[in-house]
């Protein structure tokens, strides 16, 4: 299958060999360095094979302009965000094609405030790509690029610095983390073992980009955690995507609790132990969430599907944690942006200090069951798929922000269009699997699409 | 706008304005898919946009599935040199050479270490115009491997090729202006080898130009100011790439860069028989000195593509051009600074002589070169104007390998199109410095008249 290049809030995305080629990404670069007038640009990438090809192909198109890229090598897209605001750049691009699978890869842009480029700035940055009419700097204006080593250090020592880093040391806990062969299988162990004294053990630890298992942290694809958690006798499993800004948990019985309930964990952690206040989540973050902003007595802020759309809400309403239904756990106070550190260490810092296990506090979180599903969809057919939809719930309470949701009060249906996919994702929750399952059903017949 | 040039073996353009990242990856791709996506050397100069373009050109080999050897900062002649001996599909030099600042290029290398034959270029343009590339996908993807090791080797086999014992024992003072150019690291090794005592001019890497690249009497003011205070015994002044240079003696009298060619050759004919190649414009002295050692003297258009190209087909012992350049076969398929420094050495050694002495045994003309500032348009119709030239054309020999070579019983002169710049250059060479400022006033007067 051809896939062509997808240009989106999420940056601009492509299979490698097909459509993503170092041409489109050195213009790309030119353009955000464009976007952002010259000065420090920092760059990072995942293990993705073709990323080495695709940063010498953005260094080229920074310096081009005038810019001056800092190399951070094979980083967590958190510790770039992060760089990038400590450091003052003017911006940043990220090297990820994120939970994709091993043949994409993508270029995600950043702000000089350490997020991505909202997407007001991001329509603006691709008008600049299209008229591609990038202001050359003549040779006595180029700068020179950096790299830099341990570039890590300072987002690890961030994230350290917000927990009780001496309660986790003295708990000495066991965990055992499925690195997805991406950026955690340079970084994760260390970050365990040097901040917070765990016994780490690790899976899929070689990072080559070569994803043995799929990208995605869903519970399905867990397995090996859940087995090596049982067998290690560990507290907790934790799997990243291959960028480290997902996170989903472990049980310490190898069950998978689900990467809304991992999000719902965590922000029931910050709530509990740095204070309350708002909380952020997208509209298919689900039920647990909610709950949880209810039994703290939090506001709950809902927004659309997409990291940017969850962080300018937390930012504006001054959120002290949220996150996306896909294991994107976002803690201010640490940086507004996914990042699969903070969530490790606020959900070790839970465990340390109540002494309980992770299957002890997930019941404290009311439960429902999220279901999940995608259908293939050409882009100009999803608009009368959607239309279809809405004729067919007319009758129910419906929000507009992002596709349709649905809400029936005791459970709820959401289906949008994929950011990053041809696909339409179909979500939804309620009390009990089968009346998920029932809901999807429903809503895949009401799209008037045949495939089962 | 300085324009982008493209040849078969390369691209050259000035940048923040015509020479792009994007371009360049598109022509590395096209340079890739030449090879099939095999093996490729790779290096780079000092300048500040060779880093730029340097990793332009690695997105595109290895998005083609190339393997790039990255030889880093690298003279163009040691890259060349390697091609074999790294067992490479090519190699790709990024270097300003001896063109001023802002200026850079793209080089292309064939298997053989020269610069990538005419019928292979070709190809090379072709996919470069259609922007039929190869796109491998993850699995196929190129990688880089960094060569750090390559000097040893180059070195070791080049002076193989000359009486190193005789260089030694000689225990010169060598004065060399890189011109903070790929060749800097290599200066100190270079120079312990031949045991010579080593006094660098500009010998620091770095980006930015401090004098002129291009080694002529001018860009040698600072080392033939000061050689005579310093005891040396030779001073080399080269281009950023290591493959130009011009030569100052031990009394400070900075040589043209005509005279680096003719005196190695002068040294190298006579122990070797064989023909020469040079170029059309190259100074006269130079058939003197074929004439001298029976040596036929084969003519080719202007560039190091031609004359190698050329060199290679007839088997020559020797080639070179005008431009301080020159090419040792035995050794390499490069115009290359370092070989010609230690085979001048040599002479110098063997003949226990001093630089001006091997010099003055040269036989001399007066040469004059100048430009008159014309748009590439006009420059054909320019030349054409002056082979017509009543009076003036008539009692010449005409040439027209490369550009107008016309040719008198006591004087040449020789007409081409800038590369570089919107200009015609004018290159006249007599018997008297009279009679050389004379063709070249009456070739520039013509040619203004008719634009």
């Amino acid at each position: 299958m051809k896939h062509s290049l997808k240009i989106g809030v999420s940056g601009v995305r492509g299979v490698v060999g097909q459509s993503f080629t170092p041409q489109v990404a050195t213009s790309f670069a030119q353009a955000l360095g464009t976007f952002v007038g010259g000065g420090v640009i920092m760059v990072g990438r995942d293990t993705r094979p073709t990323g080495a090809m695709i940063e010498q192909a953005v260094l080229a198109g920074l310096l081009s302009v005038g810019c001056k890229p800092v190399l951070l090598g094979t980083v967590p897209t958190p510790s770039l965000l992060y760089s990038v605001y400590r450091e003052r750049a003017r911006g940043g691009i990220m090297i990820t094609a994120s939970h994709n699978g091993s043949e994409w890869n993508a270029l995600k842009f950043v702000d000089r405030r350490g997020l991505f480029l909202s997407p007001v700035h991001a329509e603006e940055l691709f008008d600049i790509y299209h008229q591609k009419d990038f202001p050359l700097a003549s040779e006595a204006d180029l700068r020179r690029p950096q790299s830099r080593a341990q570039a890590v250090t300072p987002h690890f020592e961030r994230v350290a610095g917000y927990v009780d880093q001496a309660a986790i040391r003295a708990a000495r806990l066991r965990v055992v983390v499925d690195c997805c062969n991406g950026v955690g299988a340079l970084h994760t162990r260390p970050f365990l073992e040097e901040y917070f004294h765990c016994s780490v053990v690790t899976l899929f630890d070689t990072p080559s980009g070569c994803f043995e298992r799929e990208p995605e942290p869903l519970p399905e694809n867990l397995a090996a955690l859940g087995h090596c958690v049982r067998e290690t006798g560990a507290a907790v499993g934790f799997a990243q995507d291959p960028d480290g800004d997902r996170l989903a948990v472990v049980d310490e019985s190898g069950q998978p609790v689900g990467e809304e309930i991992t999000v719902a964990l965590a922000v029931h952690a910050v709530l509990t132990h740095h204070g309350k206040g708002p909380i952020a989540a997208n509209l298919s973050a689900g039920m647990s969430i909610q709950r949880v902003a209810e039994k703290t007595g939090c506001e709950l802020i809902r927004t659309r599907t997409g990291e940017v759309y969850v962080t300018e809400a937390m930012l504006r309403a001054n959120a002290v944690a949220g996150g996306e239904h896909t294991g994107g756990i976002i803690i201010p106070a640490i940086h507004p942006c996914r990042d699969s550190y903070a969530g490790m260490a606020v959900i070790l810092e839970r465990l340390a200090l109540t002494g309980a296990t992770i299957r002890q506090l997930c019941n404290e979180i009311p439960r429902f069951a999220l279901l999940k599903d995608k259908v293939p969809i050409r882009p100009e057919d999803a608009a009368h798929a959607l239309r279809n939809l809405r004729r067919a719930y007319a009758d129910s309470p419906m929000q507009f922000m992002d596709g349709l949701f649905i809400d029936f009060g005791d459970r709820w249906l959401h289906v949008r269009r994929s950011n990053t996919e041809p696909v339409l994702r179909l979500i939804a929750e309620s009390a009990t699997p089968a009346e998920s399952a029932r809901l999807i059903a429903d809503a895949r017949q009401a799209l008037g699409l045949t495939t089962a | 706008m300085n324009k982008l040039r493209l040849a078969s073996f390369g691209m050259r353009g000035f940048i923040g304005e015509s020479l792009p990242p994007e371009l360049v990856i598109d022509f590395a791709s096209a340079f890739a898919r030449s090879l099939a996506g095999g093996r490729v050397l790779l290096g780079r100069d000092t300048r500040d946009s060779s880093t730029m373009i340097h990793a332009a050109v690695t997105a595109g080999l290895l998005s083609a599935g190339c393997e790039v050897l990255d030889c880093g900062i690298c003279p163009t002649p040691m890259l060349q040199y390697a091609v074999k001996r790294y067992d490479a599909a090519g190699a790709l030099s990024v270097s300003g050479g001896h063109t001023a600042m802002g200026w850079n290029a793209v080089t292309l290398i064939g298997p053989d270490g020269a610069f990538l034959e005419p019928v292979s270029g070709e190809a090379v343009l072709d996919s470069f115009h259609a922007r039929d590339f190869i796109k491998r996908n993850w699995q196929q993807m190129g990688a880089v491997v960094p060569i750090t090791d390559l000097a040893t080797a180059y070195f070791a086999d080049m002076l193989a090729r000359v009486q190193l014992d005789a260089i030694r024992a000689a225990e010169f003072t060598v004065l060399i202006d890189p011109v903070g150019g790929a060749g800097c690291p290599h200066l100190t090794p270079f120079a312990e080898q031949l045991n010579v005592r080593l006094i660098p001019i500009n010998g620091q890497p770095s980006g930015y130009l401090a004098r002129e690249p291009e080694p002529r009497p001018r860009s040698a003011r600072q080392m033939a100011s000061i050689i005579p205070f310093t005891g040396g015994d030779a001073g080399f002044v080269l281009s950023s790439d290591m493959g130009r240079m011009s030569i100052v003696t031990e009394t400070g009298e900075p040589s043209s860069e005509e005279y680096t060619f003719p005196l190695i050759a002068n040294h190298v004919l006579a122990r070797q028989s064989g023909p020469i190649v040079t170029n059309v414009c190259t100074t006269r002295t130079l058939d003197d000195v074929a004439r001298m050692h029976h040596a036929p003297l084969l003519k080719t258009r202007v560039g190091q593509a031609y004359v190698v190209s050329r060199l290679r087909d007839e088997q020559a012992v020797l080639g070179g051009e005008g431009s301080g350049s020159m090419v040792y076969p035995a050794f390499s398929h490069a115009f290359d600074g370092f070989m010609m420094m230690a085979l001048i050495l040599e002479a110098m050694a063997v003949g226990n002589c001093t630089l001006s002495t091997l010099l003055r045994a040269l036989p001399r003309y007066a040469i004059v070169k100048r430009s008159v500032s014309c748009n590439s348009r006009d420059g054909y119709r320019a030349m054409e104007t002056l082979k017509d030239a009543d009076d003036f054309a008539t009692e010449a020999r005409i040439d027209v390998t490369d550009g107008l070579r016309m040719d008198w019983e006591d004087a040449w002169l020789h007409v081409r199109t800038s590369q570089t710049q919107q200009l015609v250059r004018v290159i006249a060479e007599a018997d008297t410095a009279a009679r050389a400022e004379q063709r070249a006033e009456e070739a520039v007067r013509i040619i203004q008249q008719a634009l």
